[in-house]
C-alpha cells in the first residue's frame, strides 16, 4: 500500500508545483471546415495523432477519447497508449478529448461512451497508438545519436543509449518530421508492466481534494443561472403563465419560452430557483396524463396475452414441452427507475460572436456540440465542446435535453447560460429504464437438462426514444423538428410489430443451452420517455431467468450451482465462473440466521457469478455479504475492475431493495432520495470480487456485475423464508 | 451584510440571508469543492464544517452562520498538504465518479475530529447520511477506518523528501 501511497503524493506535489494544475483543453478553429483534431498545439511540439502530444520538456499529454464518469477509463485508456509509449501512466497528463472522428468509439462509430466498451473497444488501438509513437521516438533518437535502433531501449518515457536516460522530448523535433509507423509491435503480455497491475487510479487524488472539476462547477465571466419549470407529465406543453412574482425576485434577468417549458434566468442559480418555483404555470396535459401505475400494470398484463414478436427461435418448443418432467410458468414484475446520478444534469453554453462553447459532462461530446449547433444556428465548426468529469452516468448522460435548454436560453437572452436541473427534476422529468412484465415457461427433464424456454416480455423500448435524442444531434440542422418526429414515429411503429429491440429482452434466453425455445416481444408504450440505464435489459431480465433457474434446480432435485452446470456446456466461460463461484460456496462460512443465494448472468460479453449472503432481519432483508466472480479477459486494472463490481453490486441492491417509480395522473410520484432511497453505508454488503485469469482481449467491466445481483438476493430470500419473490424491489410478504 | 469565517479568511456577502450556504459558497465565492445533489439535505454531498460540526450546507441559510468558521474541503487540509483522510481515499482508490467524495470525507474529518478511534459500527452509523451513487462505501468505510486510530498526517517534508527520492 505504500507504493500506491507514494503514487498518489509526487503527482499531489506535481500538480502544486511547477508543472502547474491548470492546463485548459483547447480547440483550434483553423477555417470553415477543419480535418485538425482540437488539440493544444505549440511550436515544438510533437503530435503524431489526435490521442498523444509529446513537448520539447518531455510532458506527455494524452487526449481521452472516452468519458470519465466513474468507471476508471481515464485511468484505463491512459495505461493502455502509455503501457506501450513507455511512460508511467501517473506521469501523463490527461484531457478530455474534443470534437473529432479520429475520437470515436470504435464500437460504435460515434464518440460515445456506454454500453461497457470502452477498454474492449480501444484495446489494440490505443496500444497500437503508443507503439507507433515509441517506434517513432527511437528512430528519431537513432538518427539524432548515429546509432542503430536496434541499440537503443525505453524507459518511463526516455530513451536508453548506453546506460544513458535521454528524456524523449530531445527527439520530438526529429521525430515529427518522420513519417511514424503504422504498424510498430505490440508488446508482449508477459512484458507489460502496466497492463494487468495494480496501482491508484490517477483521478483519485482530484477526487479527493474537490479539485475535480464537473460540469456543475464550470464558471465563465458573466454567467446567469437558468432554471426551468417543466410539465409534470412528460410530453405537456406551456399553456400559459404568470411571472410577476418571479421577476420580483432580485437577481431574475429574464423569464422565457422554450422548447422543454418556462425558464428563469438570473444573475445567481439561487435566485433563479426560487423565481421558478414562483411562476405560475398551466399546462396543456398529453394522454400520458391518465396513467397510474395500476392501470399500467393491468394494460401489461392484458398484452402478456398478445402474440407479439417472434426473437430467438429455435428448435420445437411443444416437442420441447413434450420432453419435460416438470413445467414451471411464472411472472416478473420490473418497475420504472431513474438512474439518480449524485450530480444532476447541467450544461453551460455561451455564444459570442459567431461562435459558441459549450461545457457538460456527457456521454458523447459530439452530441453536445450537435445539439448547440442546432437550436442557435450556428455551424458545428463554429462550436467548441468541451467535456468534463461526470458526475455518475449510468446511462442518463446519453441524453443531452439540458444542453438544449442551455442553448436556447443563451440564444434568447445573449447571455453565457448554466441550466442545473434539481434532484426533484432529475426524479420527475427525466428518462427511465423501462418497466417490464416478463413471462417465462420452462420445462425440464430427469437429468437436469433444459428442454424447453419460452419467455415473453412486454413493456416500452428504448431505442426509438433514443432515435429521438441522438437525431437532433446527428442530422443538419435543415432536418427540421417535424421531419425528426416522423422518423421517430416510423421507428416506434417498426419496433412494435416487425423487429424486436434486443434491448428489450437481451439476457432472457442466451445464457442456458435450450434446444427448443421461443422469445417474444410484446410493445405496450405509454410515453413516459425511456432510456439505457445501468446494463440496460438486462438490469430486469436476469432478475427473471436466475429466480427462474433457482425454480427450477429444485424442482429437478439438483443444487443451484450443478444444475446450472449441467446447462451451460455451450458456454464454457459462463460454465467456469459458475463453478468457481460454486466451489466458494460449498466452502462458504456458515453463520446462524443467514441463508445464501446464487445467480450467473453473462452481458456485455463478460460474464459474471455472484453470491448474496442474506438475513431477515426485522422483517427487512439484509445483506451481508457478496461474492462476485467475473471474467472480462484480461483486467487492465484489476483494482477498477473490482471496484466496478462493488459498485455495480450496489447499484443493483438499490434497485432490488429499493428502486421504483410510480406514476399518478401521469406524473412520477417520487420526488428526492426521501422517497427514492438508494442504498446507504449502513446497508451495504461487503463484497469480495474474484477476477478469473485471462488472456483473452477485455470484455465489458461497468455494466455486468449489476445484473445477478437481484436474482442471487431473492434466491437467498427464499432460501430465509421460503418465499418466491417475483418482483422487484423485493418485498416480503 | 453577512460576515464569517470561509477557510480561514474573514469572508462578507450580500447574498439574500435566506440563500443556502452551499450557494452563497460556490456562487458568491466561487469555491466548487461542495456540491449539490439534492437541495434537502439528504444525500450529504454539500457537507462543510461549521464550527466544527458537519453540516448539510444546501439547507442551512447563510445568515446562520454569521461571526462562525465555516470549512470546506478546500480548507481541510493546510496548503499543499492532504488530511489523512484524503491520503487514505487515494491510496484505496476510493472514488469513482467522485462527485460526493468532498462531502463523504467532510462528513468523516468531523467524525474523527470528535471520536479519533471510531470503530465500524460508529462510522457505518455516522456516514449513512451521506449517498454514493457508484457504491463505494466498501472503500469509503475501510479508508475511515484505517485513519481512526491513527495519530496525525505525515508532515510535508517527509512527502517531499519521498518525491525527491
Amino acid at each position: 500500500m505504500n507504493g500506491l501511497a507514494n503514487v498518489s503524493r509526487r503527482r499531489f506535489l506535481k500538480a502544486s508545483g511547477v508543472a502547474g494544475g491548470g492546463l485548459v483543453v483547447g480547440f483550434t478553429l483553423t477555417g470553415c471546415s477543419s480535418s485538425a483534431p482540437p488539440v493544444v498545439r505549440r511550436e515544438g511540439d510533437f503530435v503524431p495523432n489526435a490521442f498523444l502530444q509529446i513537448t520539447p520538456e518531455n510532458r506527455v499529454r494524452f487526449y481521452c477519447p472516452r468519458d470519465e464518469m466513474g468507471q476508471g477509463v481515464s485511468t484505463g485508456l491512459t495505461t493502455l497508449v502509455a503501457e506501450e509509449l513507455d511512460v508511467a501512466p501517473w506521469d501523463v497528463e490527461i484531457l478530455w478529448a474534443g470534437v473529432h472522428s479520429d475520437y470515436a468509439n470504435p464500437d460504435f462509430g460515434v464518440q460515445g461512451t456506454g454500453g461497457s466498451t470502452s477498454i474492449k473497444a480501444h484495446y489494440r488501438q490505443l496500444r497500437q497508438v503508443g507503439a507507433n509513437v515509441r517506434a517513432a521516438l527511437l528512430e528519431a533518437a537513432a538518427g539524432q545519436l548515429g546509432r542503430p535502433v536496434a541499440q537503443l531501449s525505453t524507459d518511463s518515457g526516455h530513451v536508453v543509449a548506453d546506460g544513458e536516460k535521454l528524456p524523449y522530448g530531445q527527439f520530438v523535433a526529429t521525430a515529427a518530421a518522420l513519417e511514424a509507423p503504422a504498424d510498430a509491435p505490440l508488446k508482449r503480455p508477459s512484458d507489460f508492466k502496466f497492463i494487468g497491475k495494480d496501482f491508484a487510479r490517477i483521478d483519485a487524488l482530484d477526487k479527493s481534494t474537490g479539485a475535480a472539476e464537473f460540469g456543475i462547477d464550470i464558471d465563465v465571466p458573466g454567467l446567469h443561472h437558468g432554471v426551468v419549470r417543466r410539465c409534470p407529465v412528460a410530453g405537456g406543453t406551456l399553456k400559459s403563465y404568470r411571472d410577476e412574482a418571479a421577476r420580483a425576485i432580485r437577481g431574475v434577468t429574464d423569464v422565457v419560452e422554450i422548447g422543454s417549458g418556462v425558464a428563469v434566468v438570473a444573475d445567481r442559480y439561487w435566485a433563479a430557483r426560487q423565481a421558478a418555483q414562483a411562476l405560475e404555470v398551466e399546462w396543456e396535459l398529453p394522454s400520458l396524463a391518465g396513467l397510474s401505475t395500476e392501470r399500467l400494470r393491468a394494460d401489461y398484463r392484458a398484452g402478456l396475452d398478445s402474440d407479439g414478436d417472434v426473437d430467438g427461435e429455435r428448435g420445437d418448443l411443444a416437442a420441447g414441452f413434450g420432453q419435460a418432467s416438470q413445467v414451471v410458468e411464472n411472472e416478473y414484475w420490473a418497475p420504472y427507475l431513474a438512474h439518480a446520478p449524485m450530480e444532476p444534469m447541467n450544461a453551460v453554453v455561451r455564444i459570442e460572436d459567431g461562435e459558441a462553447d459549450v461545457w457538460t459532462g456527457c456521454q458523447g461530446i459530439g452530441a453536445a456540440q450537435g445539439l448547440v449547433a442546432r437550436y442557435s444556428g450556428l455551424d458545428k465548426s463554429k462550436v467548441r465542446a468541451h467535456n468534463t468529469y461526470l458526475g455518475g452516468g449510468f446511462g442518463r448522460r446519453a441524453t443531452l435535453t439540458h444542453v438544449i435548454e442551455a442553448t436556447q436560453l443563451a440564444v434568447a437572452t445573449q447571455k453565457p447560460i448554466k441550466v442545473l436541473w434539481s434532484r426533484e427534476d432529475d426524479i420527475q422529468s427525466g428518462l427511465y429504464r423501462p418497466a417490464s412484465l416478463i413471462r417465462i415457461k420452462a420445462g425440464v427433464d430427469d437429468a437436469g437438462r433444459l428442454t424447453a424456454w419460452q419467455a415473453k416480455r412486454v413493456g416500452g423500448n428504448i431505442m426509438p426514444d433514443t432515435l429521438r435524442n441522438m437525431m437532433p444531434a446527428l442530422l443538419p440542422g435543415a432536418v427540421g423538428e417535424g421531419a425528426i418526429d416522423w422518423m421517430v414515429g416510423l421507428a416506434h411503429g417498426a419496433f412494435d410489430g416487425w423487429v424486436v429491440d434486443h434491448s428489450s429482452i437481451e439476457g432472457l434466453y442466451e445464457d442456458y443451452d435450450t434446444a427448443n425455445r421461443e422469445v417474444r416481444h410484446v410493445t405496450v408504450n405509454h410515453g413516459l420517455p425511456l432510456t439505457f440505464w445501468r446494463s440496460v435489459g438486462h438490469s430486469y431480465t436476469a432478475f427473471a431467468k436466475e429466480t427462474m433457474m433457482d425454480e427450477l434446480a429444485a424442482k429437478a432435485g439438483l443444487d443451484a450451482v450443478e444444475f446450472r452446470l449441467r446447462n451451460t456446456q455451450d458456454k464454457p466461460r459462463l460454465q467456469n465462473v459458475i463453478r468457481v463461484a460454486g466451489e466458494r460456496l460449498r466452502q462458504w462460512p456458515r453463520h446462524a440466521g443467514r441463508h445464501l443465494g446464487f445467480a450467473a448472468h453473462s452481458s456485455f460479453k463478460t460474464d459474471v457469478a455472484e453470491i448474496a449472503e442474506v438475513s431477515i432481519e426485522d422483517g427487512a432483508i439484509r445483506v451481508h455479504q457478496v461474492l462476485c466472480v467475473v471474467d472480462c479477459g484480461v483486467a487492465v486494472n484489476p483494482d477498477i475492475v473490482r471496484a466496478q463490481m462493488e459498485g455495480s453490486v450496489m447499484y443493483g441492491l438499490t434497485a432490488a431493495l429499493h428502486g421504483e417509480l410510480d406514476l399518478e395522473n401521469g406524473a412520477i410520484k417520487q420526488s428526492n432520495f426521501h422517497d427514492y432511497p438508494i442504498l446507504r453505508m449502513n446497508e451495504a454488503p461487503g463484497v469480495e470480487v474474484v477476477i478469473i485469469d485471462s488472456a483473452e482481449d477485455p470484455t465489458g467491466v461497468g455494466e455486468p456485475g449489476l445484473p445477478p445481483i437481484a436474482p442471487a438476493v431473492a434466491n437467498a430470500v427464499f432460501a430465509a423464508t421460503g418465499q418466491r419473490l417475483r418482483s422487484l424491489p423485493l418485498r416480503l410478504a | 451584510m453577512i460576515e464569517f469565517t470561509l477557510n480561514g479568511a474573514k469572508v462578507r456577502t450580500d447574498d439574500p440571508p435566506d440563500t443556502p450556504l452551499l450557494w452563497a459558497v460556490r456562487d458568491t465565492f466561487k469555491l466548487k469543492g461542495s456540491k449539490y445533489g439534492c437541495g434537502a439535505g439528504l444525500c450529504g454531498a454539500c457537507t462543510m464544517h461549521v464550527d466544527g460540526e458537519a453540516v448539510r450546507s444546501c439547507v442551512l441559510p447563510v445568515d446562520s452562520v454569521a461571526g462562525k468558521a465555516v470549512t470546506t474541503i478546500e480548507g481541510l487540509a493546510e496548503p499543499g498538504a492532504l488530511h489523512p483522510l484524503q491520503e487514505a481515499w487515494v491510496a484505496l482508490s476510493v472514488p469513482q465518479c467522485g462527485y460526493c467524495q468532498p462531502g463523504q470525507i467532510m462528513s468523516a474529518a468531523a467524525l474523527l475530529a470528535q471520536n479519533p478511534n471510531a470503530n465500524e459500527a460508529e462510522v457505518e452509523s455516522a456516514m449513512a447520511g451521506n449517498i454514493c451513487r457508484c457504491g463505494c462505501y466498501p472503500r469509503i468505510k475501510e479508508a475511515i477506518l484505517s485513519v481512526a486510530g491513527r495519530a496525525s498526517a505525515p508532515p510535508l517534508e517527509e512527502l517531499a523528501s519521498e518525491v525527491a527520492s
